[in-house]
């Protein structure tokens, strides 16, 4: 992926080196045969390749089967992905195992997207937080209580009414600080959020969000974002990437992705999303991409995009497009991206099984 | 990018409103008088008890509907909204204790006995609910879960069951119905499944569907593709439609009417353009305010409401909202009446936002909307590659300089 | 309950923000008392079977001379049977034996098979599938016949009933943890503590056992009355406790004798079964019902 050593201008931090390099990331998962399906594998991320600099926040987005979990996933190692490389501070975690892994991933930390799901029940609040200071043993047990205080201060929550609780005595939007007051113990460099506040409610979220911004600018953090929502990812990133069925489709800056898309497929997410006009109190009327995603068992050939997209060519079944560098900073894998006019297209043969959205798609 | 949809057989003809009635099966039935009020609900109340503690679900709620009308209920977890739907379809525990007045076609449907509300339920009401997967047996071909339903509201034999279920698939333009007919639920992708349900629900030729978050487990592409199909059969069949969501965003596309719902009750009602162009509640005023929304700046901070939703089981005297909202004061504590203040416009609010009572104007300030033409204006300039009308015509310069809490 | 609210929206739970909980009110009585009523009644005939028969003539070697005394009559609350053996003081002598070997069992197959299970769930591969195609061997066997030939073929005695017991119990608890494990090892919170660096031992003790132990208990109270029976079975067979030691089984096997002429020899020892049995269950349950309600 030489395009994206290329410089990225655009982020705010161009000329340092980046914290996170992954490279030609590849996450199958073999699937038990279900009422005649014969076992295959789920391709579930194929090939990807990204940077995260420091004090940045990436966001990754994609709907359902586009693999940015299992990406997150396999970026911490858990389970570690099947080829690739993910060089974290230095070293490649992928070729780590036990102990030395657990080192070079100490400024690694998760924030997942169940609130009650990443706590133990049994435990309580203030167990919970302290539990990375305990496993990479810092300090003792009077420095660590102090820590948690100060943790759980930073998070917005009273640690005298709250460290003693357990996750189901809190609501969810509380748990998820207690979630993130954990991830920050150890003083990350790098916080993964894998759709962290997609089950809160919208006020709730709000507040939530606003401490993950708090928390950058305070501690100098860097994030992954995982999303589904292309606007929430879109605000709280500086570069943005869009997975479908697990290729990157583009990468680039927010702002820039979000008016000037350079893939169809980001196009037609941008269209898809209902937006309200406060001007006039109207909305927009979402254009609906049609046809079905495919299987990730059985991915189309070539760019898997081209069973839904109105640009697709005898080419995109044939050939894998790359990432390649369009604008500054901004890079597609599309062999006609949106920077081709309608009318420069190459003409379509009449109805093709492989060009036109193909709407008998087995499903599932 | 549009598709060409009538590649799509759809059988359009034998899917008329007469040939509708005329298939239903001796139930309570008349067209309605366009204007007439199809559902009233007047002062629903919901409680159950759990864990020893009475819950009050629904407190209050009153809204009308007229025939073919698309109505959006608004509310975030504990508002009541899926509820109040539920007391509407008579699926609600027996424990519950419901008080009030639901009446359809001038029917009171509260109190009516099991067997008179099935009738109901699946006929003229009919619900499509969140979760496809969990909603239709994983154990049954899809075509029999349909057959069923179709048996259940007509007196088909089961080769006439057959052809209706394959019609209904065609009208919710599931690909290849006779195929699909006899696969399983498993086989399919969620959206799939979701038309399938909807093809459920529309067995009974209901004149009032129900979408409990019928979106919301789904992506935001096929998101989009559901709803035209629910706008679609809106307009083919007439019916009128309730969709219920926590998605402001989506009402504003879709819907004609929005009912906004706090702990319980409503507190904003009114015609789609008119909310968001003139909130007055305070509380949809933060909802708008705190949706990430594609013209933000990257790490701005949103403007932020304090607190959590308030314990439906312990609700505070006066105005529920009260503790978090930015325009409280001490005459909250009374508790506002729901009141048509403005035309078609109700909200129940002692301070509503934009109006001279507002208490907290440097927040609706923030919110207010840019003057149509310097959004118009805006537009331009952001978006030089588009037609005006392909990008939505969006900017809310306020926005960052939101308040912060 | 069929009105969750959008189960993608995480309720904030409301009320509970200020951590104490309300007063119990009328469902949270009910399960007090379905908690403590079995648990006493366990706990009375605990006690009566430890203590009892310190205080109580010896269950064996009686005197034909006092044979088949009336209930009340002095020294013999409940009479004597044939052998002129105090009954009660058979009933709570044998109460002890069956008690003693259900206890040890179920002990046994929750430590022994617990831990098989659970480290079989959380470690999977193929420690997990050789571990569990042992125990399915030893699920194959039909469990009584097999108990039947291993009292046999070792002779009655408590030891011996014991183990052969343990035969089944094991596995059973083992498949319990295991699937406990097995949808424990899926949740974000066992990933984050790997993450937090949290040691392997560690993670299963304070990690998983507290999220698999209620299970395990519950199973094990259901599995104190199932043991009861398949030792009175055994015991009536004449393979359990040997005579002329008393347990609530050969009770019934010698008291059916002389059903028609002396009922009670059967009634006490069935009396006691039933009670104890119905109380684990009972306790089970409520177990059960209190502790996945969380």
């Amino acid at each position: 992926m030489t395009a994206v050593e290329e410089r990225s201008q655009g982020s705010p931090a161009a000329s340092r080196a980046p914290l996170l390099r992954a490279r030609n990331l590849v996450q199958e998962f073999p699937v038990r045969g279900a009422g005649g399906v014969k076992g295959g594998v789920v391709h579930a991320v194929s090939n990807v390749s990204f940077d995260v600099y420091p004090g940045e926040t990436l966001g990754v987005v994609g709907e359902t089967g586009s693999g940015k979990s299992t990406l997150a996933r396999s970026v911490i190692q858990a389970p570690p992905p099947k080829s690739g490389e993910v060089e974290f501070q230095g070293s490649d975690l992928v070729k780590l195992r036990r102990g030395a892994l657990k080192q070079a991933r100490r400024q690694m930390q998760m924030v997942y997207q169940d609130p009650f799901g990443s706590l133990n029940p049994r435990w309580r609040i203030a167990e919970l937080v302290e539990e990375p200071l305990i496993g990479y043993g810092e300090g003792n047990a009077t420095t660590r209580k102090k820590r948690v205080d100060e943790l759980l201060d930073l998070v917005g929550l009273d640690p005298s009414q709250y460290g003693k609780r357990r996750p189901h005595e809190i609501s969810g939007g509380q748990c998820q600080r207690v979630a993130i007051a954990r991830a920050i113990a150890l003083d990350p460099a790098l916080v993964i959020c894998d759709e962290a506040v997609s089950s809160l409610d919208v006020l709730i979220q709000a507040q939530v969000l606003n401490l993950f911004e708090k928390l950058r600018r305070e501690l100098n953090l860097s994030y992954l974002f995982i999303a589904h929502d292309l606007a929430l990812v879109k605000q709280v990133s500086d570069r943005v990437a869009v997975m479908y069925l697990g290729q990157l489709a583009e990468i680039g800056p927010a702002e820039g992705m979000y008016r000037q898309p350079l893939h169809p497929y980001t196009a037609a997410l941008l269209d898809s999303i209902p937006r309200i006009d406060p001007a006039t109190g109207r909305a927009n009327k979402p254009v609906a991409l049609p046809g079905e995603p495919p299987s990730p068992v059985d991915p189309p050939s070539g760019c898997r995009f081209r069973t839904r997209c109105p640009r697709a060519q005898q080419t995109c079944a044939d050939v894998e497009p790359q990432l390649v560098e369009l604008l500054p900073g901004h890079q597609v894998a599309c062999h006609f991206p949106l920077t081709i006019p309608e009318n420069e297209l190459p003409p379509r043969p009449a109805p093709a099984s492989q060009a036109a959205p193909d709407p008998a798609i087995a499903g599932g | 990018m549009s598709t060409d949809w009538t590649s799509y057989p759809t059988g359009g003809s034998s899917v008329t409103s007469d040939v509708i009635d005329s298939s239903s099966p001796g139930g309570y039935r008349r067209p309605a008088a366009p204007g007439e009020p199809l559902l009233i609900v007047e002062d629903l109340r919901v409680q159950f008890t759990r864990g020893g503690r009475r819950i009050n679900a629904v407190n209050g709620l009153s809204y009308e509907m007229v025939p073919g009308k698309m109505m959006a209920i608004i509310g975030e977890s504990g508002s009541g909204k899926s509820v109040s739907t539920r007391a509407l379809m008579g699926l609600l525990p027996p424990t519950a204790t419901i008080s009030g007045s639901i009446r359809f076609d001038g029917r009171e449907l509260l109190g009516l006995d099991e067997a008179e509300l099935r009738k109901v339920r699946g006929g003229d009401i009919a619900m499509v609910f969140q979760d496809p997967a969990r909603s239709l047996n994983p154990t049954m071909k899809i075509g029999s879960q349909i057959t069923e339903a179709v048996r259940a509201q007509s007196d088909l034999d089961k080769k006439g069951a057959h052809a209706r279920a394959v019609e209904l698939l065609r009208l919710v333009r599931l690909p290849a119905p006779e195929r699909r007919f006899h696969e399983y639920p498993h086989q399919l992708s969620g959206g799939m499944r979701q038309r399938v349900m909807i093809a459920i629900a529309l067995a009974g030729e209901p004149r009032l569907l129900i979408a409990d978050e019928a979106t919301t487990a789904l992506d935001v592409t096929t998101q989009a593709q559901i709803m035209e199909l629910l706008v679609e059969l809106r307009e083919r069949l007439g019916m009128a439609v309730i969709m219920i969501s926590h998605d402001l965003g989506l009402a504003a596309s879709y819907a004609e009417d929005v009912v906004v719902m706090y702990a319980g009750r409503a507190v904003e009602h009114a015609p789609v353009g008119t909310l968001f162009s003139n909130v007055r509640m305070p509380y949809t005023r933060a909802l708008l305010g705190a949706i990430p929304a594609l013209e933000r700046e990257p790490h701005s901070l949103l403007p932020v409401t304090p607190g959590q939703p308030p314990d439906l089981s312990a609700l505070p005297k006066g105005c529920p909202f009260r503790p978090r909202c930015s325009n409280a004061t001490d005459k909250c504590v009374e508790h506002p009446p729901f009141l048509e203040h403005e035309p078609q416009h109700w909200w129940a609010c002692w301070h509503p936002a934009g109006t001279e009572l507002d208490t907290a104007p440097e927040v609706t300030a923030a919110m207010a909307p840019a003057t149509a033409a310097e959004a118009a204006h805006h537009l331009e300039q952001e978006h030089p590659d588009h037609p005006a009308d392909q990008r939505p015509a969006v900017n809310q310069p306020a926005v960052n300089q939101g308040v912060t809490r | 309950m069929a009105v969750a609210d959008t189960p993608i929206s995480v309720t904030d739970h409301p009320g509970l923000e200020h951590g104490h909980e309300e007063e119990p009110r009328r469902g949270k009585w009910r399960q007090s008392l379905g908690t403590w009523i079995p648990a006493g009644m366990i706990a009375l005939i605990l006690l009566a079977c430890v203590f009892g028969p310190l205080v109580l003539p010896e269950p064996t070697g009686g005197s034909v001379l006092e044979s088949n005394l009336p209930a009340l009559s002095p020294g013999h609350l409940l009479g004597t049977d044939p052998n002129g053996n105090d009954i009660l003081s058979r009933l709570l002598n044998g109460g002890r034996a069956s008690l003693f070997i259900a206890a040890a069992v179920n002990v046994l197959g929750l430590v022994v098979g617990g831990t098989l299970g659970a480290l079989s769930g959380y470690v999977g591969g193929a420690v997990d599938t050789t571990i569990m195609r042992l125990l399915d061997v030893l699920i194959a066997f039909p469990s009584l016949v097999l108990t039947l030939a291993v009292a046999q073929a070792l002779g009655p005695s408590i030891t011996n009933t014991i183990l052969a017991l343990a035969f089944f119990s094991i596995p059973a608890f083992a498949r319990v943890a295991r699937s406990a494990v097995l949808r424990l090892r899926e949740m974000p919170f066992m990933a984050a503590a790997q993450i937090s660096g949290t040691s392997t031992g560690r993670i299963l003790f304070r990690h998983l056992a507290p999220n698999i132990a209620p299970q395990l208990i519950t199973f094990g109270m259901l599995g104190m009355g199932i043991v009861i029976i398949i030792e009175g079975a055994l015991s009536f067979l004449g393979l359990g406790v040997p005579d002329p030691a008393p347990s609530w089984g050969n009770m019934v096997a010698t008291g059916q004798l002389s059903l028609s002429a002396t009922p009670m020899l059967v009634v006490w020892p069935s009396l006691a079964l039933l009670i104890t049995v119905l109380s684990f269950n009972l306790l089970g349950e409520n177990l059960r019902s209190r502790w996945s309600g969380r």
